[in-house]
């Protein structure tokens, strides 16, 4: 993350021998830092690394510091080899006892995942080729800078190992591969799907019984406006599917956005239904539905919880799913909690005329310019189902709202692609969603700009989940420091880093959310 | 004059508490003139040496003595430093003891004090201040201990180790030789951190090695002084073997938390202590970047059982003297009101954690209850207050293998716990004490405290 090397360049100054002219130990040894991140187990942040060249050995060659630090910043290992000069880590995780990171080299164009062990010593490394259309591709997409980590995906698998998941091209067809990496034994197993279709993108679910759970759309080409949706399950041992479920072909269009095993040891799939004979890409979605699917891809039970119906009980929706003052919702993030409560979370956004677009429209004589369409970003949102998937509540968190005009052709884009879209250019104050081991807690984060009598400047505001109470609570990001930058930490946890400028002080301490 | 009429309101100093049923504890009450007085000599020598400095090297100098007498200052200008008359008084009588038995120490600057830091240390700062931890103290067993501590860091000044060590850093830094090599280092674009590494290594074992040699010379030194004493020198073997182990001691035993917190209508939950999954858990304390060889030559100190083997011989020539030979009773009362005095400044210097730590422990072991009642529920709305306000973070430790286990399992549930759960917590430990503390001022003020945050919810 951009956030995290910015502090530790810094870092890195502040700790500079103050004697600038004459020569120190300090002052000749120089420490380039490459990459810095958060290092996650699923949602929960364990630690972070920081990578740094620490020496040059030849014209090709560097060598490596990889620094990896506990969360509250404690320095747990320094681990020092030499690579090419071409390197740098894309991601990392974390499985509970052992840690991943993908290495990329970028004129070589491979990548090396390398597992380490809870004795800190390098287990396996696994390597990948990628011919010049896939770097080409994942250049657009996998290894585009993206803070909000909206590509990357490597996911946990407690003990085992680790799933990839990452943009794939395979000739003319533009698809994903799934790799498993095996933290037990030297084991590796890649699936790229390419049968049928031109495109296809695929979303890792989770994992349940020994099968990975993948949701698929599977285009015809880059325009097609009714992709078809399946869930494929694939053996975690082998790699090879075990099935294959349309999720289209029962009462509703479904559209699974992620599984949970619940208390009672089964699995659901979650997220918005539409009209059987609907467009994803148009239409508005009916609801949310719930899918128990076991290890052979059978459906048990199906549930369906409409916007106007069930959710209408709650607050005030129309027909077409807009929620009055409150826009249309964008999903987030749903979880299930250990008492069996499930809750989604998301935040409004509505469409409002733009003055600079409609200015622009009358000054060009309609030919062009600016957008008449705006988007104003309301409030967040939480709607709670009990074990049995009935709408028990929703309540909306108020913030201030913010606008955001949006790009020449966004008045053509239906209502739920505008939040897609609004979700793309980092419109939304949703910053991210955290839960616990036992899922007994989650913390839901998000940005807000309030304009006080005590208080005026940009806020870091939560919503905590805990033993069946939500509170609510916020920080003042604004100080009397040079800067402020919130990070991520364990659930319900977050640092806080203050630089000063002046005394060339770097102050972070992790401090709870209420 | 002054000091009189200070040491009178002294006297006449208010109590803390008011309890018929057990004795008064009243916090030591320094006296801040003396502590002046202290710190305005420390400055003097300070400009007195970088007076007599040749111009070439006077900026190095400069800084290292500033950041001497801030270091300085950190003790004498606030209440780590212990100047209460008492316990002064005490110390003085010890040091004087010393150098009444060796004319060489006589007229001597040196200006020794009691700290309340509560980590197990002594230490000579080189231009005359000798501070001595409150946390050692706590773990002496008698006044011959104590003496071998003092006659060891009047040794370090005597033979001014720290100005020799201060002089050979600052030539050493400066040479050509040094310079030219890392010039010449800065100019290299290839495999420059390893020499850089190589370079500063050597430094540092030729430091710690020279410090070695100038902990052994302290020791002997310090037998020479103490056996002139009429004090026991097999205090120095005892006293060595505690150092040996103190890292593994504590004055009470260690903290049950899971009894301590926990109440009949508010049991303590497990999951405030519950270990999770980290990373690197099961990196061993040897799996550092530096060989057992490199770790043993950046030792500041021999081994104590080296130091025990350097001086048992002379140890056995000597005749047995006394373990005590000023007041043993004020030793031991000493001993235990420092205990008090750590949790106090815990407190005042903002570490809550170690201030909590302390005072369950004190409770743990039904001593000074009305103390250590009144400091828990003090500690607790302290917590509370800052988790609210998002300030706890810097107030509290983190969970660090170093740590004490007992420790590291408070600060994991601190980390833990959410805001109401510590408020349910101490209006639960404040029901639970309030027949003993009902006419306790400071503790119904706590406690008030607890049902206004409960009433804010």
């Amino acid at each position: 993350m951009k956030k995290i090397a910015t502090i530790a360049c810094l870092v890195l100054i502040t700790m500079a021998s103050a004697h600038a002219q004459k020569l120190t130990i300090d002052n000749v040894h120089k420490m380039d830092l490459r990459n810095a991140s958060a290092i996650r187990e699923g949602s929960e942040v364990k630690g972070y690394y920081f990578f740094y060249v620490s020496d040059k050995i030849d014209k090709r060659t560097n060598e490596y510091t990889l620094q990896i630090t506990d969360e509250n910043l404690t320095k747990l290992k320094d681990i020092k080899f030499q690579d090419s000069k071409d390197i740098s880590i894309i991601e990392s995780s974390f499985n509970g006892s052992d840690l991943i990171f993908l290495f990329y080299n970028e004129k070589d164009r491979t990548f090396e995942y390398q597992v380490f062990g809870a004795d800190a010593r390098k287990k396996f490394s696994y390597h990948r080729q990628l011919s010049k259309k896939e770097e080409r591709y994942l250049e657009e997409s996998y290894l585009s800078d993206d803070e909000d980590q909206t590509y990357k995906g490597i996911y946990p698998i407690d003990g085992k190992g680790f799933i990839s998941n990452m943009p794939s091209r395979e000739d003319k067809d533009f698809t994903f591969q799934i790799d498993f990496f095996s933290s037990e034994k030297r084991k590796q197993w890649t699936y790229i799907p390419t049968a049928g279709g031109k495109r296809f993108i695929g979303d890792y679910l989770g994992s349940y019984n020994g099968v990975v759970y993948i949701e698929v759309l599977k285009l015809t080409s880059a325009l097609d406006q009714k992709p078809e949706s399946y869930v494929i399950g694939l053996n975690l041992e082998t790699g090879k599917q075990v099935f294959e479920k349309s999720t289209e072909k029962s009462k509703y269009k479904f559209y699974p956005a992620s599984m949970s095993v619940l208390n009672n040891g089964k699995a659901y799939l979650f997220g918005e239904y539409f009209d059987p004979n609907g467009n994803i890409g148009k239409d508005k979605s009916l609801g949310f539905a719930f899918w128990e699917m076991d290890e052979k891809g059978n459906v048990i039970s199906e549930k369906y919880n409409s916007w106007d119906l069930e959710l209408g009980k709650f607050l005030s929706v129309s027909s077409k799913g807009k929620i009055d003052d409150f826009g249309f919702m964008f999903l987030h993030n749903i979880i299930q909690t250990a008492d069996g409560s499930i809750f989604a979370v998301g935040e409004g956004y509505k469409k409002v005329a733009s003055a600079l677009g409609i200015i622009s429209k009358i000054a060009t004589r309609g030919g062009g310019g600016a957008s008449v369409t705006k988007i104003k970003v309301t409030d967040m949102i939480m709607i709670k189902f009990d074990k049995d998937f009935n709408v028990k509540g929703a309540t909306i968190y108020d913030k201030n709202s913010n606008n955001h005009e949006m790009p020449s052709g966004a008045a053509y884009v239906s209502t739920p692609l505008l939040g897609k879209l609004v979700k793309s250019y980092g419109g939304f104050d949703y910053s991210y969603m955290q839960w616990n081991k036992d899922y007994s807690s989650f913390t839901v984060c998000y940005s807000d700009y309030v304009r006080g009598k005590d208080y005026k400047g940009t806020t870091f505001n939560s919503l905590t989940y805990n033993e069946g109470k939500v509170s609510t609570d916020k920080i003042n990001t604004k100080t009397k420091s040079t800067w402020s930058i919130v990070l991520p930490g364990r659930q319900g946890q977050v640092l806080l880093m203050d630089y000063y400028k002046k005394e060339k002080k770097l102050d972070a301490h992790v401090e709870k959310l209420n | 004059m002054k000091r009189g009429v200070i040491n009178l309101l002294l006297l006449f100093s208010l109590p803390v508490f008011c309890n018929s049923q057990e004795a008064i504890y009243q916090f030591q009450r320094d006296d801040s003139l003396l502590k002046k007085q202290w710190f305005e000599l420390s400055s003097s020598k300070k400009d007195a040496l970088l007076k007599k400095l040749d111009k070439k090297d006077a900026a190095d100098y400069k800084e290292i003595y500033e950041e001497r007498l801030k270091e300085v200052g950190s003790l004498l200008k606030t209440s780590r430093a212990v100047t209460e008359p008492i316990a002064h008084q005490y110390l003085q009588s010890l040091v004087k003891k010393i150098i009444d038995a060796n004319p060489e120490l006589k007229g001597t600057d040196a200006r020794i004090f009691f700290t309340r830091d509560w980590w197990p240390n002594a230490y000579s700062m080189g231009d005359g201040n000798i501070a001595f931890n409150a946390g050692l103290m706590v773990f002496l067993k008698n006044e011959a201990e104590l003496v071998f501590v003092l006659c060891h860091e009047l040794s370090h000044y005597q033979l001014d180790h720290s100005g020799k060590a201060i002089n050979k850093y600052i030539t050493q830094m400066n040479s050509k030789e040094f310079q030219s090599e890392l010039k010449k280092l800065s100019k290299q674009q290839y495999g420059r951190r390893r020499q850089l590494e190589t370079l500063a290594k050597s430094l540092a074992f030729d430091n710690r090695r020279h410090k070695r040699e100038n902990e052994a010379e302290a020791d002997r030194q310090a037998f020479t002084y103490m056996k002139n004493t009429g004090y026991d020198v097999n205090g120095i073997q005892s006293c060595l073997q505690l150092l040996n182990e103190v890292d593994d001691s504590t004055v009470y035993p260690p903290l049950d938390l899971q009894r301590i917190l926990s109440f009949d209508s508010y049991p303590f939950k497990k999951k405030w202590i519950l270990k999770e999954s980290s990373i690197f858990s099961q990196l061993g304390a040897d799996d550092g970047e530096l060989t057992k060889a490199e770790l043993d030559s950046l030792k500041t100190h021999p081994d104590c059982i080296t130091r025990i083997e350097l001086l048992k011989d002379s140890i056995q020539s000597v005749a047995k003297g006394k373990e005590f030979l000023v007041n043993e009773p004020l030793f031991n009362k000493l001993k235990h009101e420092f205990f008090l005095e750590i949790i106090e400044q815990n407190y005042r210097q903002g570490n809550l954690s170690r201030n909590l730590y302390y005072s369950l422990q004190l409770l743990q072991a039904n001593e000074n209850l009305p103390l250590a009642i009144y400091s828990v529920s003090r500690s607790l709305n302290d917590i509370y207050e800052s988790q609210k306000n998002h300030k706890l973070g810097s107030r509290i430790d983190k969970e660090h293998r170093e740590m004490r286990e007992d420790y590291n399992l408070l600060l994991r549930m601190l980390s833990r716990i959410r805001l109401e759960e510590i408020k349910e917590i101490n209006e639960h430990f404040c029901r639970k004490y309030l027949s003993i503390m009902k006419d306790n001022e400071a503790f119904m003020k706590e406690m008030k405290r607890t049902r206004l945050f409960a009433s804010a919810n």
